[in-house]
């Protein structure tokens, strides 16, 4: 071969050595806005590649040193842009941010609020964008399968009809929040063996009164504190809150659960053990 | 009936005296008027004798007892205010205007009775404006709702009546008929009335008494014939006029002639 | 007509009209209930779901709309008249900026200060509005003579841009969850669900009422002017007070119990000074009735029209009173 065709030779070889390299390069600055997709990061082992997450991330632990960028509504485009990110994690409505890291050519990753099954699917996702694909399955595995082993469970037995709170005013029953028949609430009550009573509203929030939650009479009420932590008088002080919907067979049969704890009403990673709670509360 | 006392009256500590040691009697029966240019402080003097302001210092007194110490209602049974202009904020007729008059009259939960219904017709009667006891007061003319005000006052004290400006917004013919009715009121029903204002003509017509006001001093105060000179009127306006009793209108008339520069 | 027999048809009309809404209210809902079953004493309590709810959420939800709607409209008329302006309503003063900001915060920082029955959001509501009220009353007051109708509007409308900016901060500041419900309770809700708040707003609202009860003729000289009032022998500082901090006290209970419902202190004022005249001894008991009334039926609405759901009954106000001041406008143009 002439010197020429031998310089040509190792030049086309080192480029396509080095477009393979970029392919199989991870992102290595990840900015995470979301924090559901936080916490699956650190599922998949991509936790060590984030460096810097949203105000509202708690979980797991190492958040805690990082910077904070902002949410949903106000995200820092400024510091977002100092920190040098390769991969930004954003909410599918951040639209303002979008053009803004796209004109920084900066690559992002959508995230769009789902049922249970979303969840699954955007670890997954996230798991082949970040180069931890394996981990990834091996999370969204073991997610599917302790969901399904749950259903195997209450798959014979009664599916009690089940009133889902997540949010009223603490000591009365007021401005009460439910779970409609969309969502992933809704999707992690299936799951654990419930019947939602309010299974036909196609919406994500119901705002129950009393007037509808007598009407319905749901067999347990289970309540999904995931902003407080309640001690246990504090947990039984607020069920009692129901006692005066004396005729709700919830009441009668004292099956009202308060479940307490962060990261209860998080689309993360720890959905499977939020649900096996609820599939306890519910027998 | 109603004297002021060297009054002095000023609005806030750091402003200058808008009244400054005036003293004047209203005797019963007589129709004062209190006259003086814009800002001479007779509006002022108006409600210090009213007692709607306490004066800084000096005594307005009331059939010789000190306004201070009586209370509103003793004070509205005895007498009544008609100010410049009325500005309701809502609608109300005119005959529920002339019974609001009668409200120092009854006790806490007293309705209007008979008695008052009857005084209040009266009045609307005396002012000639009977015939439009159930009309909307907005919808009367200016010289209309200066007569209904009169009426009101009327039926709430007929003793002694406080007027001020009582003709300043109103066309000509409306003047006259208001300036009559007061003087009608006073000469043949004895209202005791005072009246502020800076129409000389208006005085002149029917007032019998005259305080000359400047600048919150009385300048000169006596029966209208001896008190209304060409020398005051100078004094008060900076005008040269002539003053004389006017053949056709049979009362004395103040005809300006000109400017006087300061 | 006398007064005396105005007031007699005026009243009893009224009060007819508010009686049979408040009778027949309860029996109508989202759901059918069975009224045999509700008062058959022989059902025990727990079993009887017709009774309870009829019991336990229609009837505090009608005394509740009937006790808002009544002092929301009286308030309404007094303060109108304090005022001299018809367009004056129970929230320009500021007392409902201060209930909104104790309520933010109470369900913002989930505080716990609920007491005898009343839980925490209803007690920071009501003194966030005795808060208000200090401060108006304070700021208008400081004036030597009386009190100044010019600066109690500038002191409320200062107040209310002032505790909305923080209201919107609290909002910000809170947990997603938690600012819905801030934003759910502006909008208001007479589902109360017991008796007990309601009991804990009466005395206010009765101790309200009994100055509301000597003070119509005094109003309706003040609405004459400050000075012609005086002149007529009412002792104006002392009748402007009575009326600020009654009117004031009532309307804070009243948002206290069930939210700033907006529109019924404006629109049941004018309706009835266009059907009776504008004699505030017959304005203020007729809105009173027609109030609770008109709060009632709009309750009605509000939980039947898109059953199961609910429409806020802030919202259904709105869009009665909205309208209502187009077509006022309308008519005198």
């Amino acid at each position: 071969m002439t010197t020429r065709r031998r310089r040509l030779a190792v030049l086309a070889w080192l480029s396509v050595l080095s477009l393979a390299g970029s392919a199989a390069q991870s992102p290595q600055r990840i900015i995470s806005l979301v924090p559901a997709l936080t916490e699956m990061l650190f599922t998949i082992g991509a936790g060590p590649q984030v460096v810097a997450v949203s105000s509202y991330d708690e979980d797991p632990p190492q958040v805690k040193s990082l910077p904070r960028v902002g949410a949903l509504l106000d995200p820092d485009v400024e510091r977002i842009l100092s920190l040098k990110p390769d991969l930004v994690i954003t909410y599918a409505s951040q639209t303002d941010l979008h053009a803004q890291l796209t004109r920084a050519a900066i690559p992002m990753f959508d995230y769009r609020h789902g049922g249970l099954a979303g969840i699954v699917d955007t670890l997954r996702a996230l798991g082949v964008r970040t180069g931890h694909a394996r981990e990834a399955e091996a999370a969204a595995g073991e997610i599917e399968a302790r969901l399904a082993a749950i259903r195997a469970r209450t798959a014979g037995a009664p599916r009690p009809r089940t009133l889902l709170v997540f949010g009223r005013e603490r000591g009365a029953l007021r401005n009460i929040y439910a779970s409609g028949g969309r969502g992933f609430l809704h999707d992690m009550l299936v799951a654990a063996g419930g019947t939602n009573i309010f299974a036909e509203i196609d919406r994500e929030s119901v705002q129950a009164t009393t007037e509808l939650i007598l009407a319905r009479a749901p067999e347990v009420i289970l309540e999904v504190r995931s902003s407080d932590i309640l001690s246990r008088e504090e947990a039984e002080r607020e069920a009692a809150s129901w006692r005066p919907l004396a005729s709700v067979p919830a009441v009668r049969q004292n099956r009202v659960v308060v479940l307490t704890g962060k990261g209860l009403t998080v689309p993360g990673p720890r959905v499977a053990e939020v649900v096996a709670r609820m599939a306890d509360a519910l027998r | 009936m109603l004297q002021a006392d060297n009054v002095t009256f000023r609005y806030h500590a750091d402003t200058p005296l808008v009244v400054d040691g005036v003293s004047l009697e209203v005797r019963r029966g007589d129709l004062v008027g209190i006259l003086g240019p814009n800002g001479s402080g007779k509006t002022t003097l108006l409600r210090l004798l009213s007692g709607t302001r306490v004066p800084s210092s000096g005594r307005v007194l009331l059939d010789g007892q000190e306004m201070a110490r009586l209370g509103r209602r003793e004070i509205a049974r005895r007498m009544a205010i008609v100010p410049q202009e009325t500005e309701l904020a809502f609608e109300y007729t005119v005959l529920e205007i002339v019974l609001m008059g009668r409200h120092a009259h009854l006790g806490l939960f007293e309705v209007e009775g008979p008695r008052d219904y009857t005084l209040a017709r009266d009045a609307l009667a005396a002012t000639g404006t009977g015939h439009l006891e159930t009309r909307a007061f907005h919808t009367l003319s200016g010289g209309e709702k200066q007569r209904v005000v009169i009426a009101a006052a009327l039926a709430q004290a007929a003793d002694v009546l406080l007027l001020d400006e009582p003709t300043a917004s109103l066309d000509l013919g409306y003047q006259l008929d208001v300036a009559a009715l007061l003087s009608t009121l006073n000469r043949e029903r004895g209202v005791t009335m005072a009246i502020s204002t800076h129409d000389l003509n208006l005085a002149a017509s029917i007032c019998r008494t005259l305080v000359l006001i400047r600048q919150g001093r009385v300048i000169a105060s006596g029966p209208t014939d001896e008190v209304l000179t060409p020398a005051h009127v100078r004094a008060l306006y900076d005008v040269d006029a002539d003053v004389h009793v006017h053949a056709a209108s049979g009362h004395m008339t103040v005809v300006p002639v000109r400017r006087l520069r300061p | 007509m006398s007064l005396r027999r105005r007031l007699l048809t005026v009243v009893g009309a009224f009060g007819a009209l508010a009686l049979l809404v408040l009778v027949w209210a309860p029996t109508v809902g989202s759901t059918s209930i069975d009224l045999g079953r509700v008062f058959d004493t022989s059902i025990p309590w727990a079993d009887n779901v017709d009774a309870q709810i009829f019991f336990v959420a229609r009837l505090p939800r009608v005394m509740a709309g009937a006790l808002i709607g009544a002092t929301l409209a009286a308030a309404g008329v007094v303060l109108q008249a304090l005022m001299r302006n018809p367009l004056a309503t129970p929230f320009t003063l500021g007392v409902s900026a201060g209930a909104a900001l104790g309520a933010m915060l109470a369900i913002a920082f989930r505080l716990d200060v609920g007491t005898l029955g009343v839980s925490s959001v209803p007690i920071a509501s009501f003194i966030g509005s005795l808060a208000a009220i200090a401060i108006v009353y304070g700021l208008a007051s400081s004036q030597r003579r009386g009190l100044s109708t010019n600066v109690l509007l500038l002191a409320g409308v200062t107040l209310n841009s002032f505790f909305s900016a923080l209201i919107l901060f609290v909002q910000y500041l809170s947990d997603f969850a938690e600012s819905f419900r801030t934003v759910r309770w502006l909008m208001g809700d007479l589902d109360i669900g017991s008796y007990g708040p309601i009991l804990a707003a009466t005395p206010f609202i009765l101790a309200a009422f009994a100055v509301f009860a000597v003070l119509p003729r005094a109003l309706n000289l003040l609405t004459m002017g400050e000075d012609v009032a005086a002149g007529r022998g009412v002792e104006v500082a002392r009748a402007q007070r009575w009326a600020f901090f009654s009117a004031s006290l009532a309307t804070g209970a009243a948002v206290s119990l069930g939210g700033p419902v907006g529109f019924i202190g404006i629109v049941v004022p004018h309706l009835v000074r266009l059907m009776v005249g504008s004699d505030h001894r017959v304005v203020l008991p007729a809105a009173t009735l027609f109030g609770a009334a008109f709060l009632v039926l709009c309750d009605l609405l509000a939980r039947t029209i898109m059953a199961p759901l609910e429409i806020p009954v802030g919202i259904i106000t709105a869009l009665i009173g909205g309208p209502f001041f187009l077509w006022l406008l309308v008519r005198q143009s």
